[in-house]
C-alpha cells in the first residue's frame, strides 16, 4: 500500500528545548493510525507541523506527494483537520458553515450543493441544517465539524481528540459514525485521543514521549509484546501479602498502585488457582484481565495516560 | 478571488445578523449629528466666524456633516477588524488558516467586509440629510460612495494591525478608543485644523483621516460655489509643505496607505500561521 503521509527526520527545536528530535513515521492509505503521547511529550508539535500550521527545524513532511514546507496549499487542499477545540462559526447556521468551507476549499461551484447534502447524511444533520450552530448540542457540533472536514475530499483526516468533552454515549455513537465513514470513503485517518480504549480502532499506533516515538505497531501486537496476563488483586492487608508474594510466588512481574497489587504472569489459568491458595490474607478484590493499551502506554512511559496530564 | 469573497460575505452576514451591533452603531454618529448639528451649531458658527465676516453662505452643519460621516467610516471600519480577535478566540481564524486560501485574501477578505459595512452605514445617514435641513448635490453624494469604500478600507488597516498585535477584544476596545477619538478630533471633522501650534500641526498632517475628511468635504460641499473666505473658514485649504494639496493626491495617499497596511497584515497572518 501506498503511504499517504511521510515523516522522516523531523525535527523542531525551540530555543534550548528539543520539542520533536527527529522522528520518521509512514501512514499508509486507507489505515487509521492512531498517535499517542503523554502532554508535552512533542504530540501537538508534530501534528502542527504535519499540518502546515509550524514550520520544522529541520527534516521533512510529504502528504499525498507534496512538500508539507513547501507546498503549503496543495497541502493544506490535502487534509481535513477536527481540531480539538470548537471552530464552527456558531452564528451561522451549518448550511452556511459548510457553504463557506466549500470556498475556501475551491470546491467547484455546482458542485457544492450536492456535496454539503451528501457530508450532512452522513453524519445525519440533514434535518438541522439551516439551524444556527449555537443551537446544537455538543455531540452535534462535533458531527458538523467532521462533516465540514470531508467536504473537500481529502487524502488524510486529522482527528485531533475528536470526542473529548463528551459524555460516553454521545463518543459511542461519534465513533460509530468515524468507522462508518472508513469504511464507505476509505479514507485515511490520523487519530490522537487520551482515552486509549478509543485508539484500539486504530490499524497502527505510534506511541511518542519526550520527543521521540518509542513504539510503533498494531494494538494487537504492543499488548501481545507485554505478554501474559494481568491479574489486579487488593487485600485486607497489601503490604503483608506483598510480604507473602514474594516469599511464596515466582514468575510473577508484582507493582503497587494505591491499593492496588498488579501481577503480571505469563497464563493465568495455571497460576491463580495455586495463587489464592498460596495466600493466607484475605482477599477482597480480585480482577483477571488481558493486557490494554493503557498497559501498553504504562509500561513504555511509565505513566498512565489519563494521569500524566498538565 | 473565492476566497475573498467568502470572507467578506461572511463578515456581512454577521453584520446583519447582530441586531445590538446595528443599532449601536448607529446612536453614536447620530447623538454627534444632534450634539454638533444642532445644540452646537450656533456656539461653532459664532466661533468659527469670529474674525472674519463671511456672510451668508457660512453653514455648520453643512460643514460637520461629512466629517460625521467620516468619523462614522473610522469607528465603524477600526472595531470591525475585532471580528480577527474574535475569530481568534473562537477558533474560527485556525479554519481559516488551515485552508489554501492565500493570507492575502484573508487581509483583503476582511478590509473589503470592514469597508462595507462601514460605507453602508455612512449611505444610511444620508438619509438624515432633509431632516437636518442640508441640501447636497445628489451627484457628488454618488460620488462620495466608492471614496467612502477606500477611506473604510484604508481606516479597517489600522485595525487590522492592531488587532494583529492584541489578543484580547476587551484591550483591543480600549487600546482603539485612545487611538480614534484624537483621530476624530484632530482630522477636522468637528472643527477647522487651520491655525494649531506647530507640533499639532504636524499630528494633524500624519493623520489619514485628515485627508479623508478633506476629500468627503471637497466632493460633497460643492466648494467652487464658495467664497475664498468661506473655504477659509472651513478649513478647507488643507496645505503641506506650503502648498495646496489636491483631492487627486489625497485620493494617492490613502491608496498607498491601504496598500501598504494589506502588506504588513498580509505579514501578520503569515506569522500567525507559522
Amino acid at each position: 500500500m501506498n503511504s499517504v503521509i511521510q515523516v522522516s527526520d523531523l525535527v523542531k527545536t525551540y530555543k534550548n528545548v528539543n520539542a520533536v528530535k527527529g522522528i520518521n513515521f509512514d501512514v499508509k492509505e486507507g489505515e487509521i493510525f492512531g498517535f499517542l503521547g503523554p502532554n508535552g511529550a512533542g504530540k501537538s508539535t508534530t501534528i502542527n507541523m504535519i499540518c502546515t500550521m509550524l514550520p520544522p527545524t529541520s527534516g521533512s513532511v510529504v502528504i499525498n506527494g507534496y512538500d508539507v514546507h513547501k507546498q503549503k496549499d496543495e497541502v493544506r487542499g490535502s487534509i481535513g483537520i477536527i481540531f480539538q477545540e470548537n471552530t464552527l462559526d456558531e452564528k451561522l447556521t451549518a448550511n452556511e458553515n459548510l457553504r463557506l468551507h466549500c470556498r475556501f476549499y475551491n470546491v467547484p461551484k455546482e458542485k457544492r450543493h450536492s456535496r454539503i447534502q451528501e457530508v450532512l447524511q452522513i453524519v445525519d444533520l440533514v434535518d438541522v441544517q439551516n439551524k444556527r450552530v449555537e443551537e446544537f448540542s455538543g455531540g452535534m457540533k462535533r458531527r458538523l465539524e467532521i462533516a465540514r472536514g470531508l467536504l473537500h475530499y481529502p487524502k488524510v483526516l486529522f482527528l485531533d481528540e475528536p470526542t473529548v468533552g463528551l459524555d460516553p454515549n454521545t463518543r459511542a455513537h461519534l465513533w460509530k459514525y468515524i468507522l462508518k465513514l472508513k469504511e464507505q470513503e476509505g479514507i485515511t485517518m490520523f487519530l490522537t485521543t487520551h482515552y486509549l480504549d478509543e485508539a484500539e480502532v486504530s490499524d497502527r499506533i505510534a506511541i511518542m514521549d519526550q520527543g521521540e516515538i518509542i513504539a510503533m505497531d498494531s494494538p494487537t501486537v504492543l499488548k501481545d509484546e507485554l505478554g501474559g496476563d494481568l491479574i489486579e488483586l487488593s487485600t485486607e492487608d497489601n503490604d503483608q501479602a506483598i510480604e507473602e508474594i514474594q516469599e511464596k510466588v515466582t514468575g510473577a512481574d508484582v507493582t503497587v498502585s494505591g491499593d492496588t497489587i498488579h501481577l503480571k504472569v505469563e497464563s493465568s489459568d495455571a497460576f491463580i488457582s495455586d495463587f489464592i491458595k498460596t495466600l493466607d490474607i484475605p482477599i477482597t478484590k480480585l480482577n483477571i484481565r488481558k493486557p490494554t493499551l493503557n498497559d501498553v502506554f504504562l509500561a513504555y512511559t511509565g505513566r498512565n495516560i489519563q494521569t500524566s496530564e498538565g | 478571488m473565492e476566497g475573498i469573497m467568502a470572507i467578506w460575505q461572511r463578515d456581512l452576514i454577521k453584520f446583519f445578523r447582530d441586531r445590538a451591533r446595528l443599532f449601536g452603531s448607529f446612536t453614536m454618529p447620530i447623538l454627534f449629528l444632534l450634539i454638533f448639528g444642532g445644540g452646537l451649531s450656533g456656539t461653532m458658527e459664532t466661533m468659527m466666524t469670529q474674525n472674519i465676516d463671511v456672510g451668508e453662505d457660512f453653514n455648520y452643519v453643512q460643514f460637520v456633516f461629512p466629517g460625521i460621516v467620516s468619523m462614522t467610516l473610522l469607528m465603524t471600519s477600526v472595531f470591525s477588524a475585532m471580528s480577527v480577535i474574535e475569530d481568534k478566540d473562537f477558533g474560527y481564524m485556525k479554519e481559516i488558516l488551515v485552508s489554501p486560501i492565500s493570507r492575502v485574501s484573508i487581509a483583503v477578505g476582511k478590509m473589503a467586509g470592514a469597508a462595507t459595512v462601514s460605507t453602508i452605514q455612512g449611505i444610511m445617514l444620508f438619509a438624515l440629510i432633509p431632516l437636518l435641513g442640508l441640501s447636497y448635490d445628489f451627484m457628488s453624494l454618488i460620488q462620495v460612495i466608492p471614496f467612502m469604500f477606500l477611506l473604510g478600507a484604508a481606516l479597517s488597516g489600522i485595525g487590522l494591525l492592531f488587532a494583529s498585535v492584541i489578543n484580547s477584544t476587551q484591550g483591543f476596545q480600549l487600546i482603539v478608543n485612545i487611538i480614534v477619538l484624537p483621530m476624530v478630533f484632530l482630522s477636522g471633522a468637528l472643527f477647522p485644523i487651520s491655525g494649531m501650534p506647530g507640533w499639532l500641526d504636524v499630528v494633524v498632517k500624519l493623520n489619514p483621516v485628515t485627508y479623508g475628511v478633506d476629500v468627503m468635504k471637497k466632493i460633497m460641499i460643492d466648494i467652487d460655489q464658495l467664497s475664498m473666505t468661506v473655504r477659509e473658514t472651513m478649513g478647507l485649504n488643507l496645505t503641506l509643505f506650503g502648498r495646496q494639496v489636491t483631492v487627486f493626491e489625497e485620493i494617492l495617499f490613502i491608496l498607498a496607505f491601504t496598500v501598504i497596511v494589506i502588506a504588513i497584515a498580509t505579514f501578520s497572518f503569515k506569522r500567525a500561521n507559522a
